[in-house]
């Protein structure tokens, strides 16, 4: 027997909504057409330090620090200095200064051919190092506040355990920490890839080859139903404006240099070392229980690239009797870039740190 | 048939002629749209990621290459939907397959890249360098079983290294196909969790009534389906095999290219890489030497910084041992005019002097034997 039908389509009312597609699709042409590229916050900012493509950016806020300690972001290698300054009313940096904190960031740049060879040492004891005491001169200071996200968190989390000195407060997010969780698609993937023959053969490793792999992980949401979503907003400049600019940032990554991509896979998707308690960067002993320092730990609920138990695991292997984890309820972009993150994530590190401070 | 499918598919003549026309007019519209979106942007095509990222490609652009992609594909099988819920069916769930099953289904551009068409092209690719190559002399290799070639002589080093690429390619097509019956899997079961979800929804107030609302379901059913396909052993093993493969295939092209390269003096990837390996070598001895001078100046400043303070402190007490000194010459002076009585009490007083006299005597002299050695230390770091 055949169940009832879920289906009530009306035909004429199919053909309303069929047409009403195509005629958003036809008028919305002309406002793609019109689109101009659009601009990031561009928050006032001051370089400090460069060195070879990276740069150490001191943002500039409408009034005075209250914060005695500069805080230092840095973000991932995939990533670019937007994720933090996308537009005016969507910038952590723009509300961490409005909350009283005196901001620094590491630009990483974008690497090329002449940086095939850097490693992970390179790139944690070589360019954050110098990152860290460019800001230490300037502020006349012995130790830092450090804000890693994501990779950039991992190289925080690794700097801090290799320079404790240094660190005064560590604030992780959407940082993983066990990179074997079982719903870590990426980890899965990696997993098996021969990746010394990977980086030997490719170099270093196009942007287009990570954000391809990125989208992999929800196909027909992020290649497609994102796109018809867009035909709803393609008659409101505003949105049309928000939407491109989050196009622009998101396929605007920088290439990796390989090196550091094939230590990366190995040390941390393959080998997991950060909880098997047996990496190393250069020759160094990576150990988080030497992590003391208080830290403030924050992921994403619904982080589709880093899972949640991938980052709460951080908590059992830290050696700090300070620890703070907060869940924030969005996805691995959304952290960054929501209305709601804004509202939530920087006043929550400020109050963290204000108390530390 | 049941009442409600039945009202549902009483479509007459005068509508589905609506819907044909209909359709004809949203697929002119589409092209349209395409090709002005083409002109506009110089867009070459929707399809891929071929195009290397940077940061001079214009947000618009590269939006409009990925969302043409996406809509086409839907807009393709809107208008399958539209024809489809049109016609009346006996059985939804046949209904169901025809609109999610077959090559309308907005899975498909969901996956371009990573399912057979991005492994075809990928193939007919280096199918074409390997026949290229083979024109140009070498002899045809077609894939083989392992082991199944012995060869000697002039040109079998060559022969060898085509027969190597022919082999790998192979490879790759199978760990390609195997990863294709996965996708296919996980698409049948996107279908049987749409099934299960709609036969949920029979109820009156519940039922679908819109495409865009069957769509969302769908996409729903289809990364569920998916992210248990791509999180299981099996894809695990399929992927990286298919990943494994692919590179493979580029690593022999590259060794074939240098080989060519090489009888032509033309300097090759190897040593590009290999003067880049040097040079960030050098990068790095250079920041180390800069890194570890700077700590040697510091530590010379801190040195310096502590001669300085011995020296003051030696000062000091050479200072305070003459103010000594003069006051004993005093006091002798003053018990030289002075009644007997005044006379001890002076005594008494420079005696007790002559401690700090001695004190700063041996202070001066052990400072003395440490200045010449920390500025021998200065020096040799010099």
């Amino acid at each position: 027997m055949v169940p009832h039908s879920p289906f009530r389509m009306d035909p004429a009312k199919i053909m309303d909504e069929v047409s009403a597609f195509q005629r958003k699709l036809a008028s919305g042409m002309g406002q793609l057409r019109g689109a101009r590229q659009p601009g990031y916050a561009n928050t006032p900012r001051e370089l400090v330090y460069s060195e070879d493509k990276l740069k150490v950016w001191h943002f500039k806020g409408e009034k005075k620090p209250t914060s005695k300690t500069p805080l230092l972001i840095a973000y991932a290698l995939v990533n670019t200095v937007w994720m933090t300054d996308l537009q005016a009313d969507r910038s952590m940096v723009r509300n961490l200064l409005e909350q009283g904190e005196d901001v620094y960031l590491i630009d990483w740049g974008y690497p090329d051919a002449v940086d095939r060879w850097l490693t992970l040492d390179d790139y944690i004891n070589g360019y954050l190092d110098r990152c860290v005491d460019a800001v230490l001169q300037r502020c006349k200071l012995d130790a830092i506040d450090l804000l890693g996200i994501c990779q950039g968190g991992v190289f925080s989390l690794c700097y801090t355990a290799l320079h404790p000195h240094k660190i005064r407060n560590l604030i992780t997010m959407v940082t993983p920490v066990d990179f074997q969780t079982p719903d870590n698609m990426l980890s899965h993937w990696a997993r098996l890839l021969d990746v010394d023959r990977f980086v030997d053969t490719v170099g270093n490793i196009p942007a287009a080859l990570m954000n391809y792999v990125y989208l992999s992980l929800k196909p027909v949401r992020l290649n497609q139903q994102k796109y018809v979503g867009l035909v709803d907003i393609l008659d409101s400049p505003i949105e049309l404006e928000n939407f491109l600019r989050m196009e622009r940032w998101i396929f605007d990554s920088p290439d990796q240099a390989g090196e550091a991509f094939r230590e990366f896979i190995k040390k941390f998707y393959q080998d997991n070392g950060l909880v098997n308690d047996s990496l190393e960067i250069g020759g160094r002993r990576v150990h988080l229980g030497a992590i003391k320092h208080p830290v403030l730990n924050i992921f994403a609920e619904q982080d589709h690239l880093v899972p949640p138990d991938a980052s709460r695991a951080m908590g059992r292997h830290l050696g700090t009797k300070d620890y703070t984890q907060l869940a924030f309820k969005g996805g691995h972009i959304g952290i960054y870039v929501s209305g709601r993150a804004q509202r939530e994530v920087p006043p929550a590190i400020h109050q963290w740190l204000r108390a530390r401070d | 048939m049941n009442k409600q499918a039945d009202d549902f598919f009483k479509a007459d003549a005068m509508k589905a002629d609506l819907i044909k026309d209909y359709q004809e007019l949203a697929r002119q519209s589409w092209e349209t749209f395409a090709a002005q979106m083409q002109k506009q942007f110089g867009t070459a095509g929707a399809e891929g990621f071929s195009r290397s990222s940077s940061a001079k490609n214009s947000s618009a652009n590269v939006t409009v290459d990925h969302a043409l992609a996406g809509l086409k594909s839907y807009a393709d099988w809107l208008q399958g939907a539209a024809a489809s819920v049109s016609t009346p069916q006996s059985d939804w769930r046949q209904q169901m397959q025809q609109l999610f099953g077959g090559a309308s289904q907005p899975f498909s551009h969901g996956f371009g890249g990573t399912d057979s068409s991005g492994a075809k092209a990928f193939v007919e690719q280096w199918q074409a360098w390997l026949n290229s190559n083979q024109k140009t002399g070498a002899s045809g290799a077609q894939p083989q079983e392992q082991g199944s070639t012995t060869g000697f002589g002039f040109g079998h080093e060559q022969h060898a290294q085509h027969q190597a690429l022919a082999d790998a390619i192979a490879q790759h097509l199978e760990a390609s196909q195997r990863y294709q019956v996965l996708m296919q899997r996980s698409n049948a079961q996107a279908i049987e969790k749409m099934q299960a979800k709609l036969s949920k929804l029979a109820k009156p107030g519940q039922q679908i009534e819109s495409l865009k609302v069957l769509y969302d379901l769908w996409v729903d059913c289809a990364e569920e389906a998916y992210a248990e396909t791509a999180l299981s052993e099996e894809f695990r093993e399929a992927y990286g095999e298919m990943v494994n493969t692919q590179i493979r295939v580029r690593e022999l092209q590259q060794e074939q290219t240098e080989y060519i390269c090489q009888q032509l003096g033309i300097p090759t990837r190897s040593d590009v890489s290999s003067l880049g390996e040097r040079l960030q070598s050098l990068r790095r001895e250079v920041r180390n030497s800069k890194t570890s001078s700077a700590a040697s100046h510091a530590e010379e400043i801190e040195a310096l910084r502590r001669d300085v303070a011995a020296l003051k402190e030696q000062l000091l007490a050479s200072k305070a041992s003459r103010s000594v000194v003069r006051k004993s010459h005093a006091a002798k002076a003053a018990v030289a005019k002075a009644p007997r009585s005044a006379v001890k009490k002076s005594v008494t007083k420079a005696s007790s002097a002559k401690s700090p006299k001695t004190a700063a005597k041996k202070t001066a002299a052990s400072t003395s034997r440490e200045k010449p050695a920390a500025l021998a230390k200065t020096r040799k770091r010099k």
